[in-house]
């Protein structure tokens, strides 16, 4: 008996030593994910913003489960300085993948560096999650060569053909605004687009589809992407008599147009997309003259989804900003820790499918891939927002009832009060 | 048997005569035996990336070096030629299908093609404002880049190269060897009857006119093969880097070659070879430091500048070799008689 | 329409013309080509924003400091960077290129690639002969009238100016003539800068502030001397007027080809060039022997 016991203790003993060596033996390695981005710039940020975010929430719970073992989330941060110079991007992608050996890599800017910093992950079989690259290429690539290019997905932005899309949904809904408003007969909208590869079809489009949708085009305008004085622009577009601005721009010619455009007080309205009016430092950038501007947007303090208003709010807590759609890793790293449980494994080969058929709940509304691993465009998707400056703020004020739906906290367009003023007389 | 040996004695008293005796030139053959039998030791990619793209580089710095220091004509827009020779490559290979040593050799001659293009105007131009105007070509070319966009690609560029060949490896030895090889054939150029030709026009070009030679003819010369070797090096880059992009004729690039070839120290084909050796791996172990990169970066430059104006390579050579007062043969330092006259080295 | 391009046209020439008129000046008197003089312009800038946005000053203060602050940073790098290898124009290029990019990461690290914006002197804007101006343009407009005509004064009717133009004609003879050859380089130096530091005032609430923004003005600037001559300050004065309008016309004329204003500017220049390879007022150098 006394021997019974004597043994059964031991065996007790041991095993109690066992489960607590088995449990600091089971945290398991980390999964390191690389976020490559321009780090010095504010898509750079948000890119690591985002994905630290992301990798906090993970890790307070222990990290990804797969195979019965708990791996924290690690980041490396990439810094691509893809805007300055392509071969240090790739430089920076070739470092991240053969000297810190990450395992899946997100981020990436801008589309010249993408196509190339693709190939190279590509090339050596690691998942890599575009958040900033709108161009079609870099899906249509997967459909091209599915075998190669299966490990790319795009979470955000949406697809430009989407994008134009959306664009052209707010120019159409502020023209009957004003329409009904100010009694216009037909509206005159001035095309101001950056000489830049991706408006070039938004140009096309617009020339062919605006005279359908009742509209006169009365000039179109290609400024530089960085150009500092637009001036001369906005001078002749107000002697073209135009009620309607249809905006394309992504750099710094977007802030300057904004701000003079202010301070001349053009008489007619900013429309379309302006990718520095996205960013919480635009109202302090034009000294609050870009007030009124509407640009097409991905994250607003409104209710897309259930996840949507806490997200923004803890971003915006811990970062002192409002996230940008470069912000989108945060759900380029949930997609991964989720596709990784989901299929218990940390094999791309075995990533892919899963990921192809996941649904998430996602921070942009409904998250979801087509078959060129493209964010799916879409009600009850994701549709992007258009958000206007309302004084000091950034308001959603699209989709307004559209298409019956209308995301919770969205507030009806205003015209700028000196255009009102211009035409009512 | 005995003619092999015999060739062979020769070849062995040869290079202990020519190249042996001054530590200069034993630099050059070791720096050439490193470049060449690095991958024995390590096979590193990302280590043989960073040494093809100096390769690259060192070929186009030494290009530049050809024209702006040897002829004297100062030329700020170099990236032009290798943004040519890049986009010309690229639609090659792409539109008609054509491989690497194919479209490389033609990319690099309509970087030819723009060299006589630019070089026509500038033929009446001098110093600065020499300097100036070649700076505006590239920056008018992007304009033409961004006009065309169903041709180049617009600010995308044009995507989807080939690759060089099949390996990383395959790929550094094809730079390398074409590093050493053009190199050398630089250097012979300006170390021939055609190179003093050139180094005259530099220091006094009515004198040489008045000497009866068509100077016109050799300015072109100049820029045409100053172009060739730079699009080689483009033509190179489009296929290593699998894209073509406007990013190939920034402003910003023709600075680069312009430091780098002075770092390393101009009128010398090795000195740039050598400052790009330098400073463009220099660049890459700096991202240890990410923030602060490129500032270190520039400060290296400005102090190496304040101490050695020259250029590196030059200093370094002063150093290690002195110039015998009579017969003006280059001898190590250490020496206290001329190699070849004996005359007093000091 | 034609209103539109006069009055754009000369706004846009004047703001040219003050940064033009600083670079001729230090390479007529000390043949430098100063690669950093927007870069200059645009550490003024945001020195300006600096004083305005963190520590509180009112912009006519924060302005003068910085532009005096600018210059005396000038003076300097100067003394420490470029006088010990005066003899060397190539290194001297080299180093001046070094100094912009110094400038230009500092800047980055300090503010990072945000685009930043101050608010104007004066808000509105008026309507002349149909065309909307604001009033900080026409200010500018002002400004870089007086700046030129207080350049001209300094020029023609002071020692030092007397001392600038000697030096500009015959750098050794003057030398010889008892002008400290270094310190007249050091004072232009310090006069160049300075004008684009006033240049960077002005601008600073019309344009946006990016680390980058030296980079285009620097291209202009130099198109501009070498059109009107180097060394002429004549010359920088007309040929910043011909830059801007043949800028303004492309975007009139051409407004698809707005993105194109740089390069049909650049492209002026050449042809300019091709007819008198000294541009329109240029004094051709002998080579010094």
């Amino acid at each position: 008996m006394k021997r019974g016991l004597a043994v059964w203790s031991v065996v007790g003993v041991v095993c109690l030593i066992l489960s607590a060596g088995f449990s600091a033996w089971a945290a398991g390695e980390p999964i390191k994910i690389g976020v490559v981005g321009p780090m010095q710039f504010t898509q750079g940020e948000g890119h690591w913003n985002g994905a630290t975010l992301a990798a906090e929430e993970i890790n307070a719970k222990g990290g990804v489960l797969v195979g019965g073992v708990k791996h924290p989330i690690e980041l490396v941060k990439v810094d691509s300085n893809e805007f300055l110079s392509i071969p240090d991007a790739t430089n920076a992608m070739e470092l991240a993948i053969s000297r810190h050996k990450v395992d899946y890599l997100v981020g990436g800017f801008r589309t010249e560096a993408v196509l190339v910093m693709q190939d190279i992950a590509m090339d050596n079989q690691k998942i890599f999650i575009g958040c900033g690259a709108a161009h079609p290429k870099l899906c249509g690539r997967v459909k091209e060569d599915y075998d190669r290019y299966k490990y790319w997905f795009r979470v955000t932005p949406i697809n430009s053909r989407f994008l134009v899309k959306v664009d052209f949904i707010l120019l159409g809904m502020v023209a009957k605004i004003m329409a009904t408003q100010l009694n216009i007969p037909k509206i005159k909208v001035a095309i101001v687009a950056e000489k830049a590869v991706w408006c070039d079809p938004i140009v096309g489009i617009a020339q062919k589809n605006l005279p359908k949708m009742g509209m006169e085009i009365v000039g179109v305008w290609r400024p530089s992407p960085v150009a500092t004085d637009v001036t001369a622009e906005l001078s002749a577009i107000q002697s073209s008599g135009a009620h309607i601005i249809f905006t394309s721009f992504s750099s710094s010619v977007g802030v300057t147009f904004a701000k003079q455009w202010g301070e001349l007080k053009v008489p007619a309205a900013a429309v379309g997309i302006n990718v520095e009016a996205q960013k919480d430092g635009f109202w302090a950038a034009t000294g609050g003259k870009g007030n009124y501007t509407l640009t097409i947007n991905t994250y607003a303090r409104v209710k897309i989804t259930d996840a949507t208003i806490a997200f923004y709010d803890k971003y915006k807590k811990k970062f002192k900003e409002a996230p940008n759609y470069t912000a989108g890793t945060y759900e380029a790293v949930h997609v991964l820790a989720e596709a990784m449980q989901k299929a218990n494994s940390l094999a791309p080969d075995k990533l892919v499918p899963v990921i192809e058929k996941m649904k998430r709940v996602g921070t942009a509304g409904l998250l979801a891939f087509d078959e060129t691993h493209d964010v799916i465009w879409g009600p009850g998707y994701v549709t992007a927002l258009g958000t206007q400056w309302q004084n000091g703020e950034i308001k959603c004020v699209w989709p307004l009832n559209w298409q019956s739906i209308t995301y919770e906290g969205a507030v009806p367009y205003i015209i700028p009060p000196w255009v009102v003023a211009h035409y009512k007389k | 048997m005995g003619l092999i040996g015999y060739y062979f004695r020769r070849g062995w008293k040869l290079f202990r005569g020519e190249v042996l005796v001054l530590p200069s030139r034993v630099a050059v053959l070791v720096f050439a035996l490193a470049v060449l039998l690095l991958p024995l030791f390590n096979q590193d990619p990302y280590l043989l990336r960073i040494l093809i793209f100096t390769s690259i580089f060192a070929i186009l710095a030494a290009s530049w070096d050809l024209l702006s220091g040897f002829t004297g004509q100062m030329n700020f827009g170099h990236a032009l030629f290798f943004g040519v020779a890049a986009y010309c490559t690229a639609i090659l290979n792409i539109r008609l299908d054509f491989p690497p040593w194919f479209s490389i050799p033609l990319g690099a001659f309509g970087a030819v093609l723009a060299g006589l293009i630019i070089g026509i105007p500038c033929l009446r131009l001098r110093g600065t404002y020499l300097a100036l105007t070649t700076l505006a070509f590239p920056i008018i070319l992007m304009g033409v880049v961004f006009a065309i966009p169903d041709l180049t690609g617009g600010e995308l560029g044009i995507s989807g190269v080939d690759r060089l060949s099949g390996s990383r490896l395959n790929d550094y030895y094809i730079s390398a060897v074409l590093m050493l090889g053009l190199g050398f054939i630089m250097w012979k150029i300006t170390d021939s009857k055609t190179g003093i030709i050139l180094h005259a026009i530099r220091e006094d070009e009515v004198a040489v006119r008045a000497s009866g030679v068509n100077t016109t003819l050799y300015k072109l010369f100049a820029f045409c093969l100053s172009g060739f070797f730079a699009g080689i090096a483009g033509g190179l880059y489009a296929h290593i880097m699998r894209t073509a992009g406007p990013s190939t004729l920034e402003v910003a690039l023709s600075f680069q070659i312009v430091i780098w070839a002075v770092f390393g120290g101009i009128v010398s084909i090795y000195g740039p070879i050598a400052g790009v050796f330098i400073l463009f791996p220099l660049l890459e172990f700096l991202r240890i430091l990410p923030k602060i990169r490129m500032l270190v970066f520039a400060f290296i430059v400005l102090i190496t500048l304040l101490y050695m104006p020259e250029g590196l390579i030059p200093w370094i050579r002063d150093k290690i070799e002195k110039e015998c007062p009579r017969c003006k043969v280059r001898n190590v330092a250490t020496r206290k008689t001329c190699r070849i006259c004996t005359a007093d080295l000091d | 329409m034609i209103q539109n391009i006069i009055i754009n046209g000369l706004i846009n020439g004047s703001i040219y013309a003050l940064l033009a008129i600083g670079f001729s000046l230090i390479f007529g008197v000390a043949r430098i080509v100063n690669i950093a003089h927007t870069a200059f312009y645009m550490l003024t800038a945001y020195l300006i924003y600096v004083g305005f946005h963190h520590l509180g000053m009112s912009p006519y203060v924060a302005m003068p400091l910085s532009v005096l602050a600018v210059g005396l940073l000038s003076v300097i790098c100067y003394k420490i960077f470029i006088q010990p290898i005066r003899e060397h124009e190539a290194a001297v290029l080299i180093a001046t290129i070094a100094l912009a990019m110094v400038i230009q990461e500092a800047l980055l690290i300090g503010f990072g690639g945000h685009y930043l914006g101050a608010p104007p002197l004066v808000s509105g804007y008026v309507s002349i002969a149909g065309v909307k101006v604001t009033y900080q343009h026409l200010l500018a407009l002002a400004v870089a009238l007086l700046a030129l005509l207080a350049v001209w004064a300094l020029l023609m009717k002071t020692r030092l100016g007397l001392a600038l133009r000697s030096t500009a004609q015959d750098r050794e003879v003057a030398n010889l003539m008892g002008m400290n050859e270094a310190r007249v380089a050091m004072a232009t130096m310090g006069v160049s800068v300075m004008l684009a530091g006033i240049a960077g005032a002005i601008v600073v609430p019309l344009f946006v502030l990016d680390p980058h923004m030296w980079m285009h003005p620097l291209i202009m600037v130099l198109a501009i001397v070498v059109l009107g001559g180097l060394g002429s300050i004549k010359g920088s004065f007309v040929g910043a007027y011909i830059i801007a309008f043949a800028e303004v016309l492309v975007v009139f004329l051409l407004p698809m080809g707005a993105f194109l204003k740089g390069s049909v500017a650049l492209s002026i220049m050449i042809l300019v060039l091709l007819i008198r390879p000294e541009g329109l007022f240029g004094i051709y150098f002998e080579e010094e022997r």
